[in-house]
């Protein structure tokens, strides 16, 4: 038997070790590093130094109150309109459900960088479609990139084209999964289609919801590429930075790795925190 | 309470015609059972009386009201299903009270309603689990619960009893069969089990391929089916069917050949007029229509191959038309012995047929009287 283990373990050894130089080592080593002053040579242990910053780092909490910000409503909207996507397309009156599924599917394929670009242009002041759109309907045009409001809507309008789609497909096979005889079942005890959606729909997808929103909630923690392409490093003035941005700041602008490894565990443990608070707010009642 | 009328039901699925004109008449209070192997339409047809399927044509009535194109909450009619199809997400009492609540029936006769139902079906203790605590056959008494709190005029049952193990299915089986004297009610049951269908209908409809074989009293499917179909469908084991063909016809008699038994004979006596000689016909035999060598009017011999002994009666699988000595014949004979006459595998036995306990078809199936 304790052959038989060794010879298994031998046959996942280089997996292993990679797992632990590229990953374990790494995640280990940087929960250290956040410990130490790193701009001094050579770096010394001081515990308090960076997460004593971080406590009165008004950057620090810029970024946490935008990513809550995000956080808190484009997650709901998103996961809102997903719901009602996966509903259309598992609608037996839709035709060409393949082409929808893979329309909807489509923007998390789409290169980060791509897509960006595309969406600095379409929200372009002088020439972007959005605000000719908003003109033609005699709506004045926003300047989108220059005041934070606007730039945080459009970091929200991106993530949720991006990902409610993806959050879409995850639904509908969860949607997929219900059984076509109890909504007859109900059709026989006269419950309407919007009632079956409320009372049978949405209890039933509840463990497939919260799935994705705690997927969601730990992108969004993460979130950089957004703030980073389409309102250039979290513009105007910071109004977008998140914390994955300031991160990246600290770390790799200022190279100041203690602070960016402090500033690194925040984000994991709030989205711990938070996925958990989420598990325990939606637990099956027993 | 209600009677159930069906007048030339038809159910196409795009150009495939799945039930091929259906005229079925279930009266008020009647145990109607739907039977008939798979494919065969009977769920189609049930679902049909739902509402659940359109109907392509004809036109089907609840209570002297057609009902093509009523919903089917208003049909007065409730159905149980073969899945169950509980609520899983709620109670046992939820998902009895469910469609009243959703409907805003007052909450007093909701809980008379629902108390009633679980007193009818000793669910009571149950009540507060959720559908994934309960064992399948208290899945189906909450599944017939939730039939019974809508009060409706007609049940219907589409193979509630195929999930369950054979123990549960003859205990379910004879509480079915109490709810309906309890209740009084219509009820329209379909089943693909010939026994279910025996011992709960007051009426069978015996269905093939879409089409309505035989409508008629349990008994008098198995006495006296309309054709080789019913014949071969009703009872377990079922009819023995052995080829023959006319060798001479004598007044109200044919005289008949067996075609794998080396030239044995019977008269067969006939009401109606009797085939031409030289035509091919199908014998019907019940297994136990076969009696001792001798007792009956025409004695073959076989070969015992298997024999199954269940305690009352014995059932011997037989190979027709072997002689000592000779290979297998082409006919598979079921006979039911008494125990204490059963015979061990291998054995020869001669087994004689009586002419007035065996049934005549001709080649395409119908019967001849």
């Amino acid at each position: 038997m304790r052959y038989q283990n060794a010879t298994a373990y031998r046959f996942l050894a280089p997996y292993l070790l990679i797992f632990s130089i590229f990953w374990l080592w790494p995640i280990i080593n940087s929960f250290l590093i956040s410990f130490q002053a790193t701009r001094t040579v050579p770096w010394r242990f001081a515990p308090t130094f960076n997460w004593g910053r971080l406590i009165g780092d008004p950057a620090f909490f810029n970024a946490l109150k935008n990513t809550l910000l995000i956080l808190v409503i484009q997650v709901p909207v998103m996961i809102t309109l997903a719901i009602v996507m996966a509903v259309l397309l598992n609608s037996p009156l839709l035709k060409a459900r393949g082409l929808f599924r893979f329309a909807f599917f489509a923007p998390v394929v789409v290169g980060e960088v791509a897509y960006s670009a595309v969406f600095r242009l379409m929200f372009n002041l002088d020439y972007g479609i959005i605000n000719k759109l908003l003109n033609s309907v005699g709506l004045p045009r926003i300047d989108w990139f220059s005041n934070v409001t606007p730039a945080m809507a459009v970091i929200m309008i991106a993530v949720t084209w991006r990902w409610a789609g993806y959050n879409a497909i995850i639904l509908l096979a969860g949607l997929q999964s219900i059984p076509q005889d109890v909504y007859e079942a109900a059709t026989l005890d006269r419950v309407s289609k919007l009632k079956q959606f409320f009372y049978i729909t949405l209890p039933l997808l509840k463990p497939i919801i919260v799935f994705c929103a705690v997927l969601s909630i730990i992108g969004t923690m993460q979130l950089f590429t957004e703030p980073f392409l389409i309102t250039e490093r979290g513009g105007p003035g910071g109004g977008t930075e998140t914390l994955g941005l300031l991160l990246y700041r600290q770390g790799f602008r200022s190279l100041n790795f203690g602070y960016a490894s402090a500033i690194a565990y925040t984000m994991a443990g709030l989205a711990i925190a938070i996925s958990l608070v989420q598990l325990w707010l939606t637990r099956e009642p027993k | 309470m209600a009677a159930v009328t069906l007048k030339n039901v038809v159910k196409r699925f795009g150009v495939f015609e799945i039930v091929h004109g259906a005229n079925i008449d279930v009266e008020d209070g009647e145990f109607v059972v739907f039977v008939g192997p798979s494919g065969c339409g009977k769920s189609t047809l049930l679902r049909m009386i739902a509402g659940l399927e359109d109907i392509s044509g004809g036109e089907i009535a609840i209570g002297g009201k057609v009902v093509n194109n009523v919903e089917p909450a208003d049909r007065g009619i409730a159905m149980v299903f073969q899945s169950y199809a509980l609520y899983p997400h709620m109670s046992v009492e939820q998902n009895l009270s469910f469609g009243l609540r959703m409907n805003g029936n007052p909450k007093a006769d909701t809980e008379r309603r629902v108390k009633r139902a679980s007193e009818i079906l000793r669910i009571a203790e149950l009540m507060k689990r959720r559908p994934r605590q309960l064992s399948g056959g208290q899945r189906q008494r909450v599944a017939i619960g939730r039939a019974i709190v809508r009060e409706p005029q007609v049940f219907l049952f589409d193979e509630p009893l195929s999930n369950l193990d054979a123990e549960l299915r003859v205990q379910m089986r004879v509480e079915i069969s109490r709810l309906h004297k309890e209740l009084g009610v219509t009820m329209i049951y379909v089943t693909h089990d010939q026994t279910e269908a025996m011992t709960l209908a007051d009426r069978i409809v015996v269905l093939n391929a879409g089409n309505i074989e035989q409508i008629g009293a349990p008994l008098d499917l198995y006495d006296d089916p309309a054709n080789r179909f019913v014949a071969g469908f009703v009872g377990s084991p079922k009819m023995n069917f052995l080829a023959a063909q006319v060798v001479g016809n004598d007044g109200n008699a044919t005289l008949l050949e067996l075609a794998n038994h080396g030239g044995a004979r019977l008269q067969k006596p006939l009401s109606g007029a009797p085939p031409a000689v030289g035509a091919e016909v199908v014998l019907g035999v019940r297994p136990e229509h076969f009696f001792e060598a001798g007792e009956g009017d025409c004695d073959i011999a076989v070969k015992a191959d298997v024999a199954e002994h269940l305690g009352s009666v014995s059932y011997v699988y037989a190979n027709a038309g072997a002689a000592p000595g000779a290979n297998a014949g082409p006919e598979e004979l079921i006979i039911e012995r008494e125990a204490s006459r059963q015979r061990a595998t291998g054995d020869h036995m001669v087994v004689s047929i009586k002419a007035g306990q065996s049934l005549l078809f001709d080649k395409s199936g119908a019967r001849i009287r």
